[in-house]
């Protein structure tokens, strides 16, 4: 009898795993990018929150973007206040809404791992946008501006906005650097450092402070209240009879917010740096009294994004030329760096040419 | 003249059995029936996705964390306190832990040992001030929310710090494939045939107990068609969840809070502490002449909130895979909506276990369908505002009405309507103002 | 009968809940100047009717007609009732303990001036209207620092302030001593000579026999007559009899007591108010129960009565400073309420709502609440012994209810007593202490709590008895101790005991008794 029961258990068991009536997948199978995708598929576009200008733009752009290139589009930002939690899901519904491609730029790179893992195990392509997804071997591309060049870039607008306010040294000037939890930041910050540091060993540039370390001059969240309020602080404790002459700002929220605090000091405004090309910013160039921004152009790098899924789609392997600088941790991630360009009162009108909507401001 | 509510309807009245008889049954039942039509809402608009396997696990194991803190935050809100506190316990504790593991090469079963026993030392704080000291929980709380999230950002310098791969078992794992392979996860069928025999037990065994009582049961084929109903579901969600793709199935962190809801659900319900819960938050004067000690279950309820605070933050981070400064935002606000869409009250006294799971559910599927159907967040936040209010704003309104849920509207006769409220014989004031009574206990 | 002495009358008014006929052609009619009681059982419809004609239950959502002053009105809210000149003072007072004398009789009716409030005249006005009330408090006082007494008066202050017609009080005298008890009533009666009318509901028959000019007696939401003091030579049992439909030949149940040996003794009890240090609620105090026996203990409010045995029950009132617990020859220490459960104590509170039950609960969980142990294996309860001990106490009190699953808040005030009752009762207590236990009860109930207490001296469990109503003592206890300001003043025994010498007692600290 028992045998009986134990023989058909068995063949019941067989006869399930041989017809196959799950309808369970393994993992995509097919190796990624080599057999390509449905023009029509879904691509999911996972952005931070929308408190800065440039997160919305890209926002926009990738919508129209992809739209007219065919794919569905599925274009989510995080809520301001619970970004990692609202990525993480809204990467995980992109996955289960069968997205092929998920371009992500990350609230925080160190917490997508589990989710950028599951779309992979789905069969999706990972692609970090702008920031990098740390820790996780499921990030097939990075497609982002050379950061690290962008802090070089800053550095020395510094050095130039000094040399151009008054010839001779020494210029008491002041670091921020951008939010720790921004892989970027540190980047910014040491593209900056190389090329200042030499500056302070030698004595022209006096951090009058004395916080240069990184940690010392985090802005927390990226929020100008934080650089307002730090910034608030230094001239009380520091510049009483003391000149300013520089700010290294690491992008112009924070630049703005540094102005409006040394304006409500009474103080001059110094020389501030920026990044981000931010329409404010870019008056207030004009204006003279943000010294210099970093121009970006999102719809660059927008672009380049779209031009990798398109090549995917085809079932292609995109282009990249920086397969050495960005490790993650677990792997080097293949990147594709596009190049940034300072932009000072001088070169405005030149560098915003094409752009519709800083064009004009700088006429 | 004021005859139960459930006695009054016939057969009506012995579907709403297959819910529950009690009251508190009846105010849960609104609650479930919104979160089924929520279900089936999504489940129509994103042509099938919201009941996928896929989608199904990440429900899961996305909100386990949160309805995790709705089970320490309902016994708090029944104690008549908040906890404001649980998402920075939570970043502390996971900050803590991962520290401990990187830093300190912990293994990761003794860091998560540590992860409690952190969570218990910040609850006997916390419940210390509130319960010894007196200091309203709101403010002690409120405190705790600025104290700990500093601390996180302390220790962690407001870096991300990663965690090892042992450890994400508890927020990223599911349960292994073992046995022959018959196109299911073995585990987790299993797990759904146990539930199912559990329960037909139950049920049965309630049914006994009704019946030594002395109390009639509901008529036999309302606990059959109850017990069918809730086996169909459970084998339904089962297969979902065993067919799932290759490697994934029942996370582990579900079963953690399916032990908790379980192991909760009946001290609320069944034992001493409970009781003494319940009767704190109801009347707490009449508790400490009943002999309850209400500073203990006022200092316990908080200790044990940051303890469940602890394991939520301590599953977020092994989701993520690294414990960040923005960890546990904004839970503590997510964690008492879930609990008051569950149907407790602010006042106190009021409130179950599994109705704030249920609201909790109700609150996660709207969230998930919402991204299902890429709405944006600021979209989702409205909505699940708008959700607060109205499910909170309805109950108010029906118990005001004397009616004691959505229920009463569905099955109450049309006539009723044109009259106020049914008065009790018995008005229930909230006891003469506090000048015309002597001033009877002890301060606290 | 000229309708010129009508001030109000109130012609067949029927008011229907659903399910339920609270009215049914009830009519009464008042005159100027005269003090109208109405009587009835709780529940029998008085609130409801004073609810309809002061517009709580506006014109339209009952039937019958309501003249007023000669004129048929339509109140659609209290405001319009008020500005008619009709105003409700309720049982539970309305007032803000954090505001002062002034602010209170004014809210809602400040007056003006230029737009911001005219404090000064407000100020003059409320002199004028405390000093027609015979309160002479400094109108600045905040209300929670005056008495109840005070506060009742406030209350009619600003009654007055409206220029009320009809006076409505419901149970105005419940939480008053007897002495704040009387100057209330003679405050009615003054005002009745000014030409204000009052309708007066009150469970305390004797003070209606003592001022009111006619009686309407509603049973079951039917008028079942209308009594003229005077003319109908009205006393307590007329009354009784038709609120009851029957005569109560005995208010009290019949008992011949069994008393045993002294059980539990309380040796210089001594407590410290708890905010104020210097101030004694109980100064050295000594007393001792037999078993099977009775004790009464009579004082006025604020004697200290409720202190004295809220201390005893494990220091639950006050800071305890000495003093010394006997049970049984041995001396006990109660620090805590679960001590003196433990140890055998109950205590039934004189606030049923505030300190006695938890209104959220239902029936059964009340009953048990105060010794779960008894019926839990470990920490775990065991429901269906809950339900059987909850049935056994529905049935052998008799309370009234279809299920023990019913929530307490839907009881009437008597059988919310019988749960806590119930609840302490399951306590096997040796000692119980029952303060006022008879509270906002009507006549039928308290018969009914009256068996429940003499049951339990039966059973061989000493009583101890707090009441304001000394008719109450005198009837049950066979001991009566007095208090006054803290301290013990005497011990008379029962059959020595009548109304005169316990209110000497109670007035005077006339000498140190020893216990008898």
């Amino acid at each position: 009898m028992r045998k009986i029961l134990a023989t058909t258990a068995i063949a019941a068991v067989a006869l399930m795993a041989l017809s196959g009536c799950s309808t369970r997948t393994d993992t995509a199978g097919e190796d990624g990018a080599a057999a390509g995708f449905a023009q029509d598929s879904v691509i999911g576009v996972a952005l931070p929150s929308k408190t800065s200008e440039n997160w919305v733009l890209a926002g926009g752009l990738f919508e129209d973007g992809l739209k007219e290139a065919g794919y569905k589009g599925d274009v989510q930002y995080a809520g301001a206040s619970t970004t990692v939690k609202d990525q993480q899901d809204q990467i995980s519904a992109m996955v289960t809404n069968g997205a092929k491609v998920i371009i992500i730029g990350a609230a925080d790179g160190g917490q997508l791992a589990t989710q950028v893992q599951s779309a992979r195990d789905a069969g999706a392509i990972v692609i970090a946008y702008d920031r990098l997804i740390l820790n996780t071997e499921a990030v097939d591309y990075y497609v982002a501006y050379d950061n690290f060049n962008v802090g070089e870039l800053q550095g020395q607008a510094l050095l130039d906005g000094l040399a151009t306010k008054k010839p001779e040294g020494p210029y008491n000037i002041e670091l921020f650097s951008g939010s720790s939890d921004d892989a970027n930041s540190a980047v910014f910050f040491g593209g900056a450092m190389s090329v200042l540091q030499p500056k302070i060993d030698d004595g022209t540039l006096v951090v009058a402070s004395g916080q240069t370390d990184i940690k010392q001059t985090a802005t927390a969240g990226w929020k100008a209240e934080n650089a307002q309020s730090r910034m608030d602080a230094l001239l009380t404790s520091t510049y009483g009879d003391k000149t300013l002459d520089g700010v290294l700002s690491p992008n112009d929220t924070l630049a703005r917010a540094i102005i409006t605090s040394v304006k409500a000091a009474g103080k001059d405004i110094p020389v501030v740096t920026g990044q981000d090309s931010e329409v404010e910013s870019v008056k207030s160039i004009m204006a003279g009294e943000q010294y210099s921004t970093i121009n970006k152009d999102t719809r660059v790098l927008v672009d380049k994004a779209i031009e990798m899924v398109n090549v995917l789609q085809k079932g292609d392997t995109p282009e990249v030329n920086d397969t050495e600088s960005y490790d993650n941790g677990k792997i080097v991630v293949p990147a594709y760096l596009l190049p940034p360009v300072i932009v000072t009162k001088e070169n405005a009108s030149e560098a915003y040419a094409n752009d519709p909507n800083l064009a004009p401001l700088t006429e | 003249m004021s005859e139960d509510t459930s006695t009054r309807r016939g057969a009506l009245g012995d579907l709403k059995k297959i819910f529950g008889s009690g009251s508190s049954n009846l105010r849960q039942f609104g609650i479930l029936f919104s979160l089924i039509a929520i279900i089936l809402l999504f489940q129509y608009l994103t042509d099938g996705l919201t009941l996928s396997s896929g989608n199904l696990i990440n429900l899961v194991s996305q909100y386990s964390y949160i309805l995790i803190l709705a089970i320490g935050m309902v016994m708090v809100i029944i104690a008549g306190h908040i906890d404001l506190s649980v998402g920075s316990v939570a970043a502390f504790v996971g900050i803590v832990v991962a520290t401990a593991m990187r830093d300190w090469n912990f293994p990761w079963p003794l860091a998560i040992l540590l992860g409690l026993f952190v969570g218990m030392l910040i609850g006997a704080w916390q419940g210390a001030w509130v319960a010894y000291v007196g200091v309203p929980a709101f403010i002690v709380t409120l405190a705790g929310m600025l104290i700990f999230r500093g601390g996180n950002q302390v220790i962690g310098n407001a870096n991300t710090v990663p965690v090892p791969d042992g450890f994400t078992i508890i927020g990223s794992g599911y349960l292994p494939e073992v046995g022959p392979n018959t196109g299911y996860n073995n585990l987790t069928l299993l797990l759904g045939l146990i539930i199912v025999v559990a329960v037909v037990y139950s049920e049965w065994r309630a049914r006994r107990v009704q019946k030594i009582m002395g109390s009639t049961p509901a008529p036999l084929w309302v606990s059959i068609v109850k017990v069918a109903l809730l086996c169909a579901v459970i084998v339904y969600a089962s297969v979902l969840f065993a067919g799932g793709r290759v490697g994934t199935s029942f996370p582990v962190s579900g079963i953690i809070l399916g032990v908790l809801v379980l192991f909760y659900a009946f001290v609320t319900r069944n034992t001493i502490f409970g009781r003494h819960v319940y009767a704190v938050g109801g009347n707490k004067l009449a508790a400490e002449l009943s002999g309850v000690k209400s500073r203990r279950v006022n200092f316990l309820v908080m200790m044990n909130m940051s303890i469940l605070s602890a394991l939520a933050g301590m599953i977020f981070v092994a989701r993520s895979v690294a414990s960040g400064p923005q960890d546990g935002l904004s839970w503590e606000l997510d964690a008492i909506a879930a609990v008051f869409i569950g149907g407790a009250a602010v006042s106190g006294g009021i409130g179950t276990v599994v109705g704030s799971i249920i609201g909790g559910l109700v609150m996660a599927v709207l969230n998930n369908g919402l991204q299902l159907l890429g709405v944006g967040s600021d979209w989702v936040q409205i909505i699940k505002g708008m959700v607060l209010l109205v499910a909170v704003g309805v109950d108010v309104w029906n118990k005001s009405q004397g009616r004691p849920s959505i229920i009463g509207l569905l099955t109450q006769k049309k006539k009723t309507a044109e009259f106020p409220a049914e008065p009790p014989l018995v008005v229930p004031d909230k006891g003469t103002p506090e000048s015309a009574r002597p001033q009877a206990t002890r301060p606290n | 009968m000229s309708t010129d002495h009508v001030i109000l009358e109130m012609r067949s008014i029927t008011k229907e809940f659903p399910g339920v006929k609270a009215l049914s052609d009830v009519s009464i009619t008042v005159n100027r100047g005269e003090i109208h009681a109405i009587c009835g059982e709780n529940g029998a419809g008085k609130s409801t009717l004073m609810k309809v004609l002061s517009g709580v239950y506006p014109s339209g959502t009952y039937t019958g007609d309501i003249i007023y002053q000669g004129q048929n009105v339509h109140f659609k809210d209290i405001r319009s009732s008020e500005e008619a000149g009709i105003v409700i003072i309720h049982q539970e007072l309305a007032l803000i303990p954090e505001l002062s004398i002034t602010e209170n009789i004014f809210l809602g009716n400040e007056p003006t001036k230029w737009g911001a409030i005219d404090w000064i005249t407000a100020k003059k006005t409320a002199l004028e209207l405390l000093a027609r009330v015979g309160l002479r408090d400094d109108p600045d006082t905040l209300i929670k620092n005056i008495g109840v007494g005070k506060q009742q008066l406030v209350e009619i202050a600003k009654a007055l302030n409206k220029s009320v017609k009809v006076l409505i009080l419901d149970e105005p005298t419940a939480a008053l001593n007897e002495s704040d008890s009387m100057h209330l009533l003679d405050l009615i009666r003054g005002l009745k000579g000014r030409g204000i009318s009052s309708i007066m509901i009150s469970h305390k028959l004797n003070e209606i026999e003592q001022v009111a000019d006619s009686i309407t007696i509603i049973r079951d939401g039917k008028t079942i007559e209308t009594l003229n003091v005077v003319a109908d030579g009205v006393n307590e049992d007329r009354i009784i009899r038709g609120m009851v439909g029957r005569s109560l030949e005995s208010r009290f149940p019949d008992r011949t007591p069994h008393i045993g040996e002294v059980f539990f003794e309380v040796r210089d009890w001594t407590v410290q108010h708890p905010q104020v240090a210097e101030r004694m609620v109980v100064k050295g105090s000594s007393l001792n129960v037999r078993k099977g026996e009775i004790v009464g203990i009579a004082g006025l409010m604020g004697a200290g009565r409720t202190e004295l045995a809220m201390s005893i029950f494990g220091r639950s009132y006050g800071n305890f400073l000495s003093g010394h617990l006997y049970k049984d020859g041995k001396e006990i220490v109660l620090k805590s309420v679960a001590d003196a459960i433990d140890h055998g104590l109950a205590y039934v509170s004189e606030d049923r709502k505030a300190l006695g039950l938890n209104l959220l609960d239902d029936i059964k969980r009340s009953v048990v609440s105060a010794k779960l142990s008894k019926i839990s294996a470990g920490q775990v309860v065991n429901d269906s012994k809950e339900f059987g001990i909850a049935e056994q106490y529905r049935k052998s009190l008799r309370i009234k209810t279809p299920s023990v699953n019913a929530g307490v808040s839907k009881l009437s005030g008597g059988n919310q007593q019988k749960v806590v009752l119930a609840k302490w009762m399951f306590t096997d207590p040796d000692l119980l202490i029952l303060d006022e236990p008879t509270r906002g009860i009507d006549v039928g109930a308290k018969y009914e709590i009256y068996g429940i207490i003499q049951q339990l001296a039966e059973q061989g469990k000493g009583v101890i008895l707090i009441s304001s109503e000394l008719p109450e003592l005198l009837g049950l206890a066979d001991r009566i101790y007095t208090v006054f300001e803290g301290a013990i003043t005497d011990c008379i025994p029962a059959e020595s005991a009548d109304p005169e010498t316990l209110m000497k007692s109670m007035t005077s600290a006339r000498k140190k008794v020893q216990s008898i």
